[in-house]
């Protein structure tokens, strides 16, 4: 009955008494039992609501978190039978945040194990599946997060984005997906993955949803000393700040007339063409948008690299991963067996290859080569980006070569295959760039995202050339209305 | 191309084994991405660049004063420990006294 | 023929009130896993927040050994697997630790030996394991606990300069209070890596290790067993085989295991902490903040104060003592009279009551003013002493208590003249026996006489001078 509306939406019913809190989080509930069969967004649906009344914007409303992100008391999995049975016993300040607001956890979604995996096919609790079509994946690791939004359950979700985790599946979910500046919002409680590309996350359906929410989650924690101290804006009333004249790039080798003409992909070329078109309409309410080079290399080098730094970290932070104060405890008769015997049973295949992959970059003879080369690009690619930033406010792109793959498109393998329109999305977690996924059009029925990515910690401007562009193209609000 | 056997070697040392179908798998990817990482050690000018660990100086990075804060009672620091004796964690007798 | 190359690595945890990451409690509690926070045992999810204060006694540390300090902070991780190391790794410093290429001057015999520092880095201790027969237990509450770890370089070459480097070392953090460094707690621990080598070879021996050693005897132990050792075996024509080592409670060393390759702990820079700049101003205060040390302080007291060696020692071993000693000094009070009352009431009396120096109710400046009353000759060494016992018991100024008994020592010749021919009139006999058979011991009688009539204000020395003067006037007058 509320299903698919926004935060500002439920606000006003909220607020005028149409309805109450119980009666969404009870909506919210039946709407997740009803879909979790088809699509599986969720590891944990709780059946009973955790609420204060609390003078907020998020007062009263729903919302559903990535099963990486400690809660106190609740299940907390990260999609892996390592964590399978492990009940944290402190919640992650994000999800303290949203308590103090009023928002009302609905439960705890799939994502790909450990978050490692841009698929949603690797949770220890099977796949989960694209609402506007189940034959596609909806992409990750924030899968559950994502497809939950998209299809109406809830009006926001947190996720973590440290490649793209969120902003590539929100493309393919025709939701918008934030990532704002490194630091702005704390991490403590989210389990860590590559911590130097780490950020906290949302899907919401709207962009001013998004700036709600962020409104909500930032600041500086004492629990995270990368966090960034306060701006002291309010993200909700900087989105109408004059973005007339503001001037956005696009690189050619990502995303040039170039590309499409070279590329023999329909899909691909169906995905360009009305980003363009998109550019065009952009253009004409006031942008100014050019085209800039970027050395191919550089770009080529963008995934390569970022599995060697997030591997790298990765292998380390999921270390603590033993089995022996939490997680089921392995067996054998000396701790090195009982810790080896519950890692090879905890972990996928997919996981143990990322974390032999990232030790190896981290051995003594190679980190020069593989881990040291790695970073140099990152800073190579975040001085360009940097420089781009002196002339131009925002850099725009489509987040993806076409709508979402069908499932046995692609495998978790390492391949060459598009490399820089797949995967440019990181270049947002290497300088942790404030960065926006939007809907703007559909390729084959499908939704397809772009993306704006602004400088290191002007969010608000980031959200407000968002808002904008989400006016141009009309796509707002949309979620899969599916079984209605 | 990395021998399967150094592969199981890495394994280990990260406390797990794998299939041996796996090891194959992943002695495809190393393949591929260490000719990847092949090509970035030719990108130009690349030995001139400071490796990165930040995404960029947080300006506003402070350690923390030296005041007890928040820490966690006996009860939750085993809560999710099935092997407990004393209030402590009881594991395999550890015969290795090193590192 | 045969010499000993041996470096330690010097472990100590600092003493704060929180942990290094955490802001759990840091001190020793036998209540197991009371002091733990998400971070100290690794949860998911948790991140390090580096302590200002552990920073602080680092980098004070390192400055007090000469070493040189980075301009920023940033810490590493060295990952393993342990069941004492919950997150699978150790946040320490490799890339820049908070000091490089620093020395400690020792003083091992009457030679003054230069101990290199190799570096000096932060780091946390692990959770602490107990064996049983079948099973081991963990307890987390010293895991995160901030370690200070000191690396020298291999130029040390006997067990006397390993031992008196620690102890000169410990000295150095009670000095600076940067830790109690009790070695029973474990508060300070020794890894010592030893080889022997031919004197005229260039080359390094093979290297044997001994870890995690308390107590300074054991130290001294195990070097000295290990140079006897592979002194032993390479005279034999034998080879030093590299290993782990322990030294057992027979004072004799076993070997744990032999040394595989080293272990590739995979450093790289802690991502969760970022830089943190160190200014020249917060290092000026901080150099600031080094005292003179013990080894300065010694030399100084041997060769400006002249003090006797045990005296020179016992005051420079310990700060609070030396900066007393200085203080008073510094108030132009007499060097040798100083450490006369030093010596004796002064540490008798924190013996007696236990109190520490800083509990004692005389100051500095109050046992300057007594020093002074004794050499300018305004009171016996004797009256001067009581008074100074007088005044801790009743926690009065000693001046006050002078002006208020009029305790002044009598200097007046007249007055003294006066007192002592009346005593003399009233023991004819023993001025006799001085008279007509020279007995010398009636000079001590009158001298006794004096200071027990005028209440031992007279001034002793005078008095005898005096009291000499009359008996040979007297004897004169008998003679003539």
């Amino acid at each position: 009955m509320y299903r698919g509306k926004s935060i500002t939406e439920l606000r006003s019913l909220l607020d005028s008494s149409e309805v109450t809190a119980e009666e969404l989080f009870s909506d919210a509930n039946t709407l997740a039992h009803r879909f979790q069969e088809d699509y599986n967004s969720f590891v944990t649906i709780l059946d009973t609501m955790k609420y204060k009344k609390r003078d907020s914007l998020l007062d009263g409303i729903c919302y559903a978190l990535k099963d990486n992100f400690s809660t106190n008391g609740i299940l907390t999995t990260a999609s892996s039978n390592i964590l399978k049975d492990y009940v944290p016993v402190y919640d992650a300040t994000v999800v303290r945040k949203l308590k103090n607001a009023g928002a009302i956890l609905l439960g705890k979604t799939v994502l790909d194990e450990l978050a490692m995996g841009g698929t949603g096919t690797t949770g220890h609790t099977g796949v989960v599946c694209n609402p506007w079509d189940k034959k596609r994946m909806i992409g990750g690791s924030s899968a559950g997060s994502c497809a939950c939004v998209a299809l109406g359950i809830v009006p926001f979700s947190i996720g973590s984005d440290t490649g793209d985790s969120v902003r590539k599946p929100a493309a393919f979910g025709g939701v918008v997906g934030f990532k704002p500046t490194y630091g702005r919002i704390s991490r403590y409680g989210l389990f860590a993955f590559a911590s130097s590309l780490d950020h906290v996350a949302m899907f919401t359906r709207n962009v001013l949803d998004a700036a709600i929410v962020t409104d909500v989650l930032k600041g500086k924690d004492p629990h995270d000393m990368t966090t960034l101290a306060n701006d002291e804006k309010n993200y909700v009333s900087l989105l109408n700040q004059d973005v007339k004249g503001k001037k956005l790039f696009y690189v050619k080798e990502i995303c040039g007339i170039d590309v499409m003409e070279q590329s023999d992909d329909l899909e691909l070329k169906e995905t360009l063409a009305r980003f363009h078109e998109v550019l065009d309409n952009i253009r004409k309410e006031g942008f100014e948008i050019e085209e800039v080079s970027i050395r191919k290399e550089l770009l080529e080098a963008i995934y390569p690299s970022y599995m060697s730094i997030s591997c790298a970290e990765a292998t380390s932070n999921n270390s603590n991963l033993t089995g022996i104060l939490f997680g089921p405890r392995g067996e054998g008769d000396t701790i090195e067996e009982i810790m080896f015997d519950a890692r090879t049973k905890g972990f996928s295949e997919f996981i143990k290859r990322r974390f032999v992959l990232g030790s190896y970059i981290l051995q003594k003879e190679n980190q020069e080569k593989l881990f040291l080369n790695a970073q140099r690009v990152r800073r190579m690619l975040v001085d360009q980006m940097n420089q781009f930033f002196q002339k131009y406010d925002a850099m725009i792109a489509p987040c993806s070569g076409g709508p979402a793959p069908y499932f046995d498109a692609t495998s978790e393998k390492l391949s060459d295959r598009y490399l820089i329109l797949e995967n440019h999305l990181a270049i947002g977690n290497f300088g942790g760039f404030p960065s926006i996924t939007l809907p703007y059009g559909f390729v084959q029925d499908m939704p397809v995202g772009l993306n704006i990515t602004g400088r290191v910690c002007e969010d608000d401007l980031v959200l407000a050339i968002a808002s904008h562009i989400e006016e141009i193209t009309g796509m707002k609000d949309l979620y899969c209305k599916v079984g209605e | 191309m990395i021998e399967v056997e150094k592969l199981k070697e890495y394994a280990h040392k990260l406390m797990f084994d794998m299939k041996e179908e796996e090891y194959q798998t992943l002695q495809e990817e190393f393949s591929t991405i260490l000719k990847q990482m092949d090509l970035i050690g030719k990108i130009e000018g690349i030995g001139d660049v400071c490796p990165m660990t930040f995404p960029f100086p947080n300006p506003d990075a402070s350690l923390r004063e030296d005041e007890v804060g928040d820490y966690l009672t006996v009860g939750e620091v085993l809560e999710n420990s099935k092997h407990q004796i004393d209030d402590q964690v009881k594991v395999p007798k550890v015969v290795r006294e090193d590192v | 023929m045969y010499e000993a190359v041996i470096g330690l690595e010097v472990h100590c945890e600092l003493d704060t009130k929180s942990k290094n990451f955490s802001s759990a409690p840091n001190f020793f509690t036998e209540e197991h896993n009371t002091n733990v926070a998400t971070v100290d045992i690794g949860l998911p999810g948790i991140l390090p927040v580096a302590n200002k204060e552990a920073v602080r006694k680092s980098i004070l540390t390192s400055l007090a050994l000469h070493c040189e300090v980075p301009n920023e902070v940033i810490f590493d991780r060295k990952n393993y697997y342990y069941a004492d190391l919950p997150k699978g790794y150790q946040i320490t410093q490799n890339t820049k630790p908070m000091g490089v290429h620093g020395y400690l001057d020792i003083l091992v015999g009457k030679e003054i030996k230069r101990v290199f520092i190799h570096d000096l880095h932060l780091e946390e201790d692990t959770a602490s394991l107990e064996h049983y027969s079948k099973y081991s237990l963990i307890d987390y509450n010293r895991s995160g606990v901030p370690l200070m770890e000191i690396v020298t370089e291999p130029c040390l070459s006997s067990a006397d300069e390993a031992v008196t480097f620690l102890e000169d070392l410990r000295d150095i953090f009670l000095y600076l209070g940067v830790s109690e460094a009790k070695s029973n707690y474990g508060q300070m621990r020794c890894d010592v890596n030893i080889s022997v080598k031919k004197k005229e070879d260039s080359t390094l021996g093979t290297k044997v290790e001994m870890k995690n050693i308390n107590a300074f005897g054991d130290v001294r132990n195990a070097i000295s067993y290990e140079i006897e050792r592979q002194t032993a075996l390479l005279s034999k024509g034998e080879k030093v085989i590299q290993e782990t080592r322990r030294i057992a409670e027979d004072g004799k060393t076993y070997s744990m295991r032999e040394k595989v390759d080293a272990i590739d702990y995979k450093y790289f820079i802690e991502p969760n902490i970022p830089s943190t700049p160190i200014t020249n101003q917060e290092l000026l205060e901080l150099k600031q903040q080094v005292p003179v040390l013990k080894l300065e302080r010694y030399l100084k007291y041997i060769d400006e104060y002249f003090l006797k060696e045990e005296d020179a020692v016992l005051f420079s071993k310990n700060r609070e003592l030396s900066d007393y000693f200085e203080e008073v000094l510094s108030k132009g009070a007499d060097v040798s009279l100083t450490v006369n009352f030093m010596t004796t009431c002064i540490l008798s009396t924190l013996n007696k009551l236990e109190i520490f120096l800083k509990e004692l109710f005389i100051t500095p400046s109050m046992l300057s003013e007594v020093v002074k009353l004794v050499s300018s000759d305004k009171m016996s060494l004797d009256a001067a002493k009581k008074l100074l016992y007088e005044a801790i018991d009743a926690k009065k100024d000693p001046m006050e208590l002078v002006q208020k008994k009029g305790l002044n020592q009598i200097n007046d010749r007249d007055v003294l003249s006066k007192l002592i021919c009346s005593l003399m009139d009233q023991n004819l006999e023993v001025v006799r026996q001085y008279v007509e058979d020279g007995n010398m011991s009636a000079v001590n009688f009158f001298v006794g006489q004096t200071m027990k009539t005028s209440n031992r204000q007279a001034n002793p020395n005078l008095s005898r001078e005096i009291i000499l003067e009359e008996l040979e006037r007297r004897s004169d007058k008998n003679g003539s």
